[in-house]
């Protein structure tokens, strides 16, 4: 028997049955084989033989500073000439990709998770679109690009992409990015959290091509405008990122000119594989163990619930793995799953920002780390679940990276920055829409996002809503511009909010009140997306306490502006004050978790959230009082607090500080805890269940079984590598519910027969 | 013309005295303690020169003229007042918020990365000083909640209680409605009187910043308020010195906007920088007189590069938000960026690429480079240029700071040799190859992000070190032109002796040139003639009380305009001060096409999404007589001269030869006449700096000390 032969026939007849597949192809839908795959590509000929060619790395040296100089160049055009509020406030990057199209060199300034997730999008473009007859890859083509399930956070974030050619040879890309905001979902401002499926979320461009010789084709243009609440930004900001992508191409160019394309093809791979090399070199210094954390969210942004985050990570040598498993499954009509490079990059934002600053800004410092996650949970979603409100997921992934990362650092001697505590990690901030002062329709969201609470540091305390954990020196805003554009006033702006602070040794970053009203339109509207409202969404470190919850408030039924010019006394410039002294007669006075759906508001009627603390660092008991006596006097916490939290002794008038009954009250508290301490195997006997409560919805693993997870209910348990769907019911319905059963209930009461024809 | 300036820098006071034609650059060192005493000693050296008395010089001058860091140090120092601070309520915790980015400003790249050890500087007003009172106006300017006199009371009370020393203020739309301000001010002043000795000064922030922001008005405000005593004392013992020795005439100051103003119209706030300013100035001022078009003006010194644009065609370009020391504040200051990289930025090796890296940390001055032997163990840029050749060791700074070869040696081989797999001359060339192709990428970006390229410019060169790596920077940058200033020594000096009697008055605003909604374009020509009017008029006013001619005073025209709802303000400079025609408007509206063009690139306009204008700003100003700078411009070739004998030579090395030693001639700069040419490779030694001449330039020494380096290539 010929072996040799049947063995060719199967190969040829497999080829001829992918031949066929690929000509068939119905739909090039979201590709798992570019979509799952987070490191560089591998070395390819070209690259091998531009790099035998150019060895002096000074040289190389010399053309990255060059291309980082290009990319700051394009990320400044993009800030100063981008329309949305996100372009103006930093949430934007520009960056130059290879050939085969990894992130190599990103803009100094901006979020990098949204260059970092442009790799897929272009690698797309690649496998499809260059042999594509109908499309094809030419100079001074442009690609446009959102939806995630192609590469990306989500579907808000609009990319420009073009190919770089030299002597009509594709050398490598650029790419922009901007947060735009609107882009026509259910809900304004781009991150619908009333999404139920993923045609809820407005624009979903899978990478095409929109600029022909350089110009933005105005057919596609108009599509897009029309497709949005706002075509004058689309219009805008689709200009500024392809002038942004032409300077990087003019200076590229320049490149060629100097050193050669294939010097700078040299130095792209280069730089990845020198950046990989030195990732693996710090992962080695890392003590190798395992570290376990979670973090749960509290909410679907639609209605009340648990939702846990699970993650274990293993350092071995030089690999490092982050395993999800164990991760609530995902929701099939909730829009807070997310896709799984969102939840990568915020990995990536992690080291990059929080771990190792001083890498370079790329996609090779993510390459080395392993990831293990189950299709279908809120990390790894399918492609039709909706993922509007993927920041939900992502933002406590990467709280859970950093929870847990925190634990390798402090146990390694070489550090590159501070050990710290997690970082405040959710938007609280107002998304709004509508027609403005000035008629022109509007869907965005207030810079204050960029106002998280840092955490507290091994040796100090965290910074005051210092930064978004996703962007370095972004920028919270001036109420005066914003004023201008919008219709509303925000009368508290910047006020720290009191007893919020996570405790600790050192203590959290804290955040500050926001209380936002209507004045000047009667056709606007605001919604919050955020969790936290009932369960921390971060930890402290070490001892350090997890930061506060925070509900959203809202008073109705009255127009604020009015009581301001005729009885300004009534309103105070707290929530607490204004929630608990209920100063307004008639008005109504809301609070709820902090994911209010888009709300259209009257004039005068008050929203009001609070920015979030980064976590505590260390023993709050531990903590120097005079430290707690700066915090009394800059009002960030009452007399009450600190002597609650941190067991401190001190006059309230004056605020002179009793030393020794300080010590006194602390050592007591600490004999205290001795006391209550208890046996490690009779605190799991008390205090572990064996399963979740029954009257919580509550989704994921439970006691380290990761192999199950729950699904909304005691009842529902299921494999954690095939969780299948989960619809949650729509809150109206839900409420219906609720008020039938009132109503059957009193019918029965009163002997009057129900009227509902389905029972 | 007879005049004299002056440059307060941290270490020197640098004078510039012009008497009947003469000009003398004189120098002392900055006294600290009493600032008069550094100026009479540098105005000593030179009356002695012109063989005539203090009292008769000081008689004689039009003006006395200064430019001083002193606010900066002052800033750095940390030692100004107290301050209280009311601000709207609801916006209390908007200053130490410093609108979040605030932890980075002023800081390097990776300061502004590196979250967990970000900290904000330590404040200038402390938290617990700050009170919100209750009031709030609307963008317009209209009334939402009345101002509460009898909160204002008792925050007033509250904070003088705590120690306040100042007061500033800063309610929010304060600059289109300033009334609530001017009611605090009102208050403040019932409840302190300024006849009594416990009288509180206030500062109102729509007085110091005309432009909307909040938080950036604040600061600015506070940074006034912080420097005022200050300064105000340190100047006024100027001014009395002034006076004790027969000058009458007004002190002037020099402004970070590129002009001057009398003490008495003067902020704190518009003194900062003005040294470096003076020196963008005295660029601004030598390209027009030397015909030398756009030009980049750099200094590089010990720890700085300062990078500043004088561009063909007056449009200025300032920073509307500068950071200054930390702080962002909102002032319209002549750009100047500077970049941490000079002769004590510390060499590194780069273990992620495998290659040499070059700052961002320094040496500074203490313990400065290892060369200096004061204990600095880390290679620095000087270290290599020493290693290199290029530097005399007995002769540096004019022999004031001797250097030791053998420290250099050192430091380069063991921090750069055995990780490079080098020797330490090729690693002293990696090291100056790495920090010219730095500063030229700061160059580079800084010309480029505004839509110029360095090619269509002339550097110019000054600052310690700034003639010794000018031709390396212009390599990179393919620059073929090089100036190395005259009187370079007191360069800003110098820039601060052309001023002009200047004020700069703008109004912030709403005003829609074209609206897309509605596709109308702007009639309401009375609104915008009646702002640029009052304008003009506050502009002249400031000028008559200082005693300027009526028909002296000129003004100019800026709108700052953009499409939509941009960030970017484009600022254009408008020939016709009125609108009267839809003419009008369209000329304004090319115009800022063709400016926006040229800077983001022709097509990149958006006209469709809306054009408006958010910033008019009057610059009111007398011209005064200006400094001449003669035969600046390289004689032809035909008549330059060939150079003396050189005084000596040396072995330097240089990037495109290699680690292969060249024999360089050393010239002494005082030997060389004006004329002379001289090919590269050479070294011409001056007191202050070293002119270093790499292969493939030539040197060409013109009048009052300027130097030229040209491209040998270039047809110059």
């Amino acid at each position: 028997m010929n072996t040799k032969v049947n063995v060719d026939t199967e190969v040829q007849d497999q080829e001829l049955i992918q031949k066929f597949l690929k000509d068939t192809t119905l739909f090039l839908g979201p590709d798992p084989e570019i979509m799952r795959d987070h490191s560089i590509m591998p070395r390819t000929e070209k690259e091998e033989e531009c790099m035998d060619k150019y060895t002096d790395l000074n040289q190389i040296s010399s053309i990255r500073d060059r291309l980082q100089s290009a990319c700051e160049e394009g990320f400044e055009m993009v800030e100063q000439m981008g329309a949305a509020p996100g372009a103006k406030w930093g949430d934007i990057i520009t960056g130059i990709y290879s050939a085969s199209g990894d992130l190599t060199i990103g803009s100094a300034g901006g979020v990098l998770i949204f260059s970092a997730l442009v790799h897929h999008p272009i690698k797309f473009i690649i496998k499809n679109w260059i042999e594509e007859k109908t499309v094809g890859v030419q100079e001074g083509d442009g690609f446009i690009h959102n939806d995630s399930r192609y590469g990306n956070v989500h579907n808000t974030d609009q990319s420009m992409i073009l190919p770089v050619f030299h002597e009509g040879k594709l050398i490598c890309w650029v790419a922009s990015t901007v947060h735009e905001g609107e882009n026509g979902a259910i809900e304004p401002g781009g991150m619908p959290s009333m999404a139920e499926t993923s045609f809820d979320e407005g624009l979903k461009m899978s990478p095409f091509k929109v600029v022909e010789g350089y110009e933005i084709k105005r057919d596609i243009l108009t599509f897009l405008q029309n497709s949005v609440r706002e075509p004058k930004l689309q219009y805008e900001d689709m200009k500024v990122k392809l002038f942004a992508c032409m300077r990087l191409e003019k200076r590229i160019k320049e490149v060629f000119a100097t050193d050669g394309p294939d010097a700078l093809t040299a130095c792209l791979r280069y730089t990845n594989e020198s950046v990989v090399t030195e990732v693996r070199r710090r992962i080695s210094e890392w003590p190798d163990m395992t570290v376990r954390t979670q973090t749960i969210m509290d909410s679907t942004l639609r209605e009340n619930a648990l939702l846990k985050i699970n993650l274990a990570v293993t350092k071995k040598g030089d690999r490092l793995i982050f395993d999800f498993s164990g991760t609530s499954p995902e929701l099939t009509n909730r829009a807070i799953n997310t896709q799984l490079p969102g939840m990568k990059g915020m990995v990536g934002q992690a080291f990059m920002n929080h771990i190792w600053p001083d890498l370079p800004r790329g996609q090779a410092g993510l390459s080395p780390v392993e990831f293990v996650t189950q299709e279908g949970t809120l990390v790894d979603c399918s492609y039709s679940a909706p993922n509007s409100q993927s920041l939900m997921s992502i933002f406590h992934s990467f709280t859970v990276a950093q929870h847990a990362t925190a634990k390798f650092l402090y146990s390694c001697p070489d550090k590159y920055t501070r050990v710290l505590a997690p970082w405040h990690n959710m938007i609280n901030t107002f998304i709004w829409g509508g027609v403005n002062q000035h008629g022109e329709t509007l869907g965005n969201l207030c810079a204050d996002l960029n106002g998280m609470g840092g955490g507290a540091r091994m040796d100090r305390d965290g910074e005051h809503a210092l930064s978004p954990i996703f962007a370095t020196m972004a920028d919270i805003g001036e109420q005066e511009m914003n004023e201008e554009e919008v219709p509303f006033l925000q009368l508290v702006s910047k006020k720290m909010t009191t007893n919020t602070q996570a405790a600790g040794k050192y203590r959290g970053g804290m955040g500050y009140t926001m209380i936002a009203s209507t004045k000047d339109s009667d056709q606007w509207g605001f919604m919050t997306t955020t969790q936290g409202s009932k369960a921390p969404t971060i930890q402290g470190l070490f001892g350090g306490y997890a930061g506060g919850s925070y509900p959203m408030c809202r008073v109705s039924g009255i127009d604020v502006y009015d009581i301001l010019l005729k009885n300004p006394e009534q309103f105070k410039h707290s929530i607490p004050e204004i929630m608990n002294e209920q100063p307004f007669e008639n008005a109504i006075y809301h609070t709820q978790h902090m994911g209010l759906g888009f709300d259209i508001s009257k004039r005068g009627e008050l929203y009001m959230i609070s920015q979030g603390s980064g976590g505590g660092y260390g023993d709050p008991l531990e903590r120097d009082p005079t430290y707690i006596i700066m915090d009394i006097e800059e009002g960030l916490i009452t007399a009450d607090y600190a002597k609650k939290l941190y067991k401190v002794e001190f006059n309230e008038e004056t605020l002179a500080l009793d030393l020794e009954a300080t010590e006194k009250l602390r050592a007591d508290y600490r004999d205290q805890r001795k006391k209550q301490g208890v046996p490690y195997a009779e605190f799991v006997k008390k205090h572990v269940k064996d399963t979740p409560p029954a009257d919580i919805p509550f989704y994921g693993s439970w006691n380290g079984d990761v192999d199950h997870v729950y699904a909304g209910s005691v009842d529902d348990k299921r494999d954690a590598n095939n969780p299948g769907p989960i619809y949650v019911t729509h809150p109206k319905d839900v409420r219906i519910a609720e008020l039938e059963a009132e109503l059957d209930a009193v019918r029965q009461q009163a002997g009057i027969p129900s009227t509902d024809t389905r029972k | 013309m007879k005049r004299i300036s002056v440059d307060i820098g941290g270490t020197f006071t640098d004078c510039f005295v012009v008497w009947n034609g003469k000009y003398i650059e004189t120098k002392a060192l900055t006294t600290h303690h009493n600032l008069a005493l550094g100026f009479n000693e540098a105005v000593e050296k030179a009356y002695n020169e012109l063989d005539i008395s203090m009292e008769e010089i000081l008689a004689g001058v039009d003006s006395v003229r200064y430019a001083t860091t002193l606010g900066t140090n002052a800033l750095i120092e940390h030692n100004g007042p107290r301050i209280g601070m009311l601000v709207t309520a609801g916006y209390e915790a908007m200053v130490p918020l410093s609108r979040a980015r605030g932890y980075g400003e002023g800081l390097d790249e990776l300061g502004k990365q590196n979250l967990p050890d970000a900290q904000r500087p330590v404040p200038l007003v402390l938290p617990h000083m700050i009170e919100g009172v209750r009031e709030r106006l609307g963008f317009e300017g209209e009334l939402v909640m009345p101002l509460d006199e009898d909160d204002v009371r008792h925050k007033i009370r509250t904070l003088v209680d705590k120690g306040a020393q100042v007061i500033v203020v800063c309610l929010v739309n304060s600059v289109v409605n300033p009334a609530h301000e001017k009611q605090v001010e009102r208050i403040l002043l019932e409840e302190y009187p300024t006849h009594l000795l416990g009288s509180i000064p206030v500062i109102l922030s729509h007085r110091v910043a005309g432009r909307k922001g909040e938080y950036v008005r604040a600061t600015s405000a506070i940074v006034d308020g912080y420097l005022h005593s200050t300064m105000y004392h340190a100047m006024s013992q100027l001014e009395q010195n002034l006076r004790s020795h027969s000058y009458s005439k007004p002190m002037l100051v020099i402004h970070n906007s590129g002009g001057m103003a009398q003490l008495n119209s003067t902020d704190a706030l518009q003194t900062i920088h003005s040294g470096p300013v003076s020196g963008i100035s005295a660029a601004e001022h030598l390209a027009k007189e030397a015909d030398l078009g756009s030009v980049i003006a750099t200094d590089m010194g010990g720890t700085s590069y300062d990078i500043g644009i004088v561009v063909e065609g007056g449009i200025k370009h300032y920073d509307f938000n500068p950071v200054i020391d930390r702080w962002l504040v909102s002032v319209p200051m002549v750009h100047l960026v500077t970049l941490g990289a000079g002769g004590g930025s510390i060499a590194s090796f780069d273990r992620m690429y495998n290659a040499v890296a070059v700052g961002p940390k320094s040496a500074g001055s203490d313990p400065g480079p290892a060369c200096y032997d004061r204990g600095g163990m880390n290679p620095t840029v000087t270290d290599a240029d020493l290693v290199l050749g290029y530097l005399d060791a007995d002769n540096y700074a004019g022999g004031s700071i001797p250097l030791n070869p053998k420290r250099s040696l050192f430091a380069i081989e063991e921090t750069l040799c055995d990780d490079l797999d080098v020797e330490a001359v090729e690693a002293a060339l990696l090291v100056k190859e790495k920090v010219d192709s730095n500063m030229a990428n700061g160059v580079n970006t800084e010309l480029r992000v505004r839509g110029y390229d360095p090619e269509d410019f002339t550097m110019l060169a000054y600052g310690g070190n700034g003639p010794l790596h000018c031709c390396g920077i212009a390599s990179n940058l393919n620059i073929d032109k090089i100036l190395a200033t005259p009187m370079s020594s007191v360069f800003s000096a110098v820039g601060a002796g052309n001023m002009h009697q200047m004020h700069i008055h703008e109004s912030s605003l709403f005003m829609v040139l074209y609206d897309s909604t509605s596709r109308k374009v702007f009639d309401n020509y009375q609104r915008f003639n009646d702002i640029v009017a009052e304008l003009s008029l506050r502009g002249k006013n400031d000028l008559l009380r200082q005693g300027s001619n009526a028909d002296d005073i000129k003004h100019s025209l800026e709108l700052d305009m953009r499409y939509g709802n941009q960030l970017v303000q484009t600022t254009v400079v408008v020939p016709k001060h009125s609108l009267e025609s839809v003419m009008d408007v369209m000329n304004i509206l090319d115009q800022f096409s063709t400016d926006y063009g040229k800077r983001f690139g022709e097509g990149s306009q958006a006209p469709e999404a809306g054009i408006r204008i958010n910033t008019i700003r009057v610059a009111s100003y007398v011209e005064h007589d200006t400094v001449k700078f003669t035969h600046i411009k390289p004689v032809p070739q035909a008549e330059r001269i060939a150079p003396p004998a050189p005084s000596g030579t040396r072995s330097c090395y240089f990037i495109d030869s290699g680690a292969k030693a060249v024999e360089t001639p050393v010239w002494n700069k005082a030997d060389i006449p004006a004329g002379t040419e001289i090919v590269g490779p050479g070294i011409v030694a001056s007191e202050v700096t070293t002119y270093l001449i790499e292969p493939g330039w030539k040197y060409v020494s013109a009048e009052q000390g300027a130097v030229w380096f040209l491209r040998a290539e270039a047809k110059n």
